[in-house]
């Protein structure tokens, strides 16, 4: 008789040979970085725990007290206002037991208790108040005590937080992505708002499909979504001819930022809007929003329709429908989308119910657009499952070779409409963090004993 | 016995609170419907102020640990709290409501 003794690796993560996941020269890459457990508890800790995340739109939060409960990848997070007007981010978790500080997805606070042992928290984060304190702690320190504090930085009404202090300052980590960032975010005097609820919900696949798609996958659009598009033709609106489009697709010089759009005739992307919402909303005037955004861009990006990019690692905008929205990760094989439509705020009630409505029925829980992507991302995730084809290389050399350097007066690395430029960046990018451990919190040392 | 002038009515409007500095300590002046009521402010089993929390009818409640208190007796109406918190009298003169900071007491 035989004994087969199988031994499991005793050190776990970092234990992953990535040295062959991801080759931009070859232009391939393993599909175990979408659905190997070693390799996405690395990601928590290299990419997650080192970039800078998205939190919340500044209008979530207007008011001081007002707070919103969200997560850094797996980290359960409380944003608050303060009365500075400024913003908090720190770990909803408690510093005595570990549970959670706030429950509730968001509201208005003057303190938040902890409902197992009532350890007490100021809006601030900080430790105010613990039950029995003078018979149970003599002695206890409570400024040592409060939430773990993230970092914390706006860039044009978006609230970004990370847990690294070597981390860039915001404004330099989105770098070059900024001039394409403010077509969404600096499009009207006065900026953004956001609009509706947090629309939520879970998509059983990685969350790298998701992130890279809105980041670089224009090429996608006419097969996927040609129910949609079709459904919704009028004889107003025709069908566009997506190869006569000339379109650009923006791969940020650093972070692994990226971005694609069409270049089209003013209003193409009103007409979308309208013919997508099924109708145009009464009172609202497309022709005045297009030239509105126009002069206040003020150049070349007055054109641009049908934007999609991604703010790596896990926030995306399509802005032909107006909608921002986090992949939360939730392990290597599921994802929470939290999802919420973003108007100007110099924009007519009518235009943000039209957007509103076009972008419920596109790009939400139960939009048609959305429906075709996540059934992509879906099935692509369940074929992981086999053996087989986790060793099996994907071709990701669209457009390799094509790029330019500030093409067609779009200033930056630039590839046409239909390439994977921008998805090659931010694997480059994922790839980088992923073989660096220098700066991670275990090489920091692991445990924090107080918030500074 | 003195009364001292804290706020005109319109000031606290119905459901709101004010907290005020006195020599008897922080106070909560209440207005329940249009009816004044002050108390301590401090919650007295969680060192907290009850002008900060949620008035509904005359009970407050503190937004640390959700003890509830009368704002007419100042007694604990619900746990954790046990303790009652002083009462303070108030006066209406014309507009402006006040308070007799010497008068602080336990109900009975
Ligand atoms: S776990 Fe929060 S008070 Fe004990
Ligand atoms: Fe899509």
């Amino acid at each position: 008789m035989m004994t087969v003794i199988i031994r499991r690796n005793e050190k776990r993560s970092p234990n992953v040979d990535l040295s062959d996941v991801f080759d931009e020269q070859a232009g391939t890459i393993s599909p175990v970085i979408y659905s190997d457990p070693d390799i996405y508890q690395m990601e928590l800790e290299r990419i997650f725990s080192r970039s800078w995340l998205f939190i919340a739109h500044e209008t979530h939060i207007p008011k001081a007290g007002d707070y919103f409960s969200t997560y850094m990848a797996e980290d359960p997070v409380i944003a608050v206002r303060q009365k500075d007007g400024g913003v908090r981010v720190f770990l909803n978790q408690c510093r005595h037991r570990g549970m959670k500080i706030c429950r509730t997805d968001s509201g208005n606070a003057k303190a938040f208790t902890c409902t197992y042992h009532g350890w007490a928290y100021d809006i601030g984060g900080n430790l105010v108040q613990v039950p029995l304190e003078e018979q149970s702690f003599p002695g206890l320190d409570k400024s040592k005590w409060g939430a773990r504090q993230a970092r914390v930085e706006s860039y044009k009404g978006l609230i970004f937080a990370t847990w690294n202090e070597e981390a860039p300052a915001l404004a330099e980590y989105l770098g070059d992505f900024r001039y394409y960032l403010d077509t969404v975010l600096d499009a009207s005097e006065g900026g953004t708002e956001a609009i509706g609820g947090i629309v939520k919900w879970i998509i059983p696949c990685n969350w790298k499909f998701a992130a890279e798609q809105f980041c670089s996958d224009m090429y996608h659009g006419t097969m996927s979504h040609t129910s949609p598009i079709t459904a919704a033709i009028t004889e107003e609106f025709p069908a566009l001819d997506p190869t006569a489009l000339s379109g650009f697709q923006f791969r940020a010089s650093n972070g692994g930022h990226g971005t694609g759009f069409f270049e089209a005739p003013a209003g193409t992307s009103w007409g979308f809007r309208i013919v997508q919402a099924a109708g145009l909303v009464e009172g609202f005037d497309p022709e005045a929003a297009h030239s509105r955004q126009a002069a206040h861009l003020g150049d070349k990006r007055g054109t641009i329709f049908s934007q999609h990019l991604s703010i790596f690692p896990n926030f995306s905008v399509f802005n032909g429908a107006s909608t921002a929205r986090v992949w939360h990760p939730r392990g290597p094989n599921e994802i929470e989308v939290w999802a919420f439509g973003l108007v100007d705020k110099a924009a007519s009630d009518a235009e943000k119910e039209q957007v509103r409505l076009m972008t419920l029925r596109t790009f939400s829980a139960a939009g048609t657009w959305e429906q075709d992507d996540g059934e992509n991302w879906v099935e692509v995730q369940r074929v992981l499952r086999g053996h087989e084809a986790r060793q099996t290389k994907f071709n990701i050399q669209m457009g390799a070779g094509a790029t330019r350097n500030e093409g067609a007066d779009f200033p930056g690395t630039i590839s046409n409409a239909y390439a994977e430029e921008a998805a090659r960046g931010l694997y480059a990018q994922w790839f980088k963090l992923m073989s660096d451990e220098e700066g991670t919190s275990s090489k920091r040392g692991a445990y924090v004993h107080a918030a500074e | 016995m003195t009364f001292v002038r804290v706020c005109s009515e319109n000031e606290v409007p119905p459901g709101e609170a004010l907290r005020t500095e006195s020599a008897a300590g922080p106070v909560a002046l209440f207005n329940v419907d249009g009816e004044f009521f002050a108390i301590e402010d401090t919650c007295s089993h969680g060192q907290w102020s009850l002008a900060d929390g949620y008035l509904t009818g005359d009970k407050i409640e503190c937004t640390l640990h959700m003890a509830k208190f009368c704002v007419r007796t100042g007694k604990a109406c619900t746990l954790p709290a046990t303790k009652p918190v002083k009462i303070f009298p108030v006066e209406r003169r014309g507009e402006d409501v006040l308070v007799d900071f010497d008068g602080g007491r336990y109900a009975a």
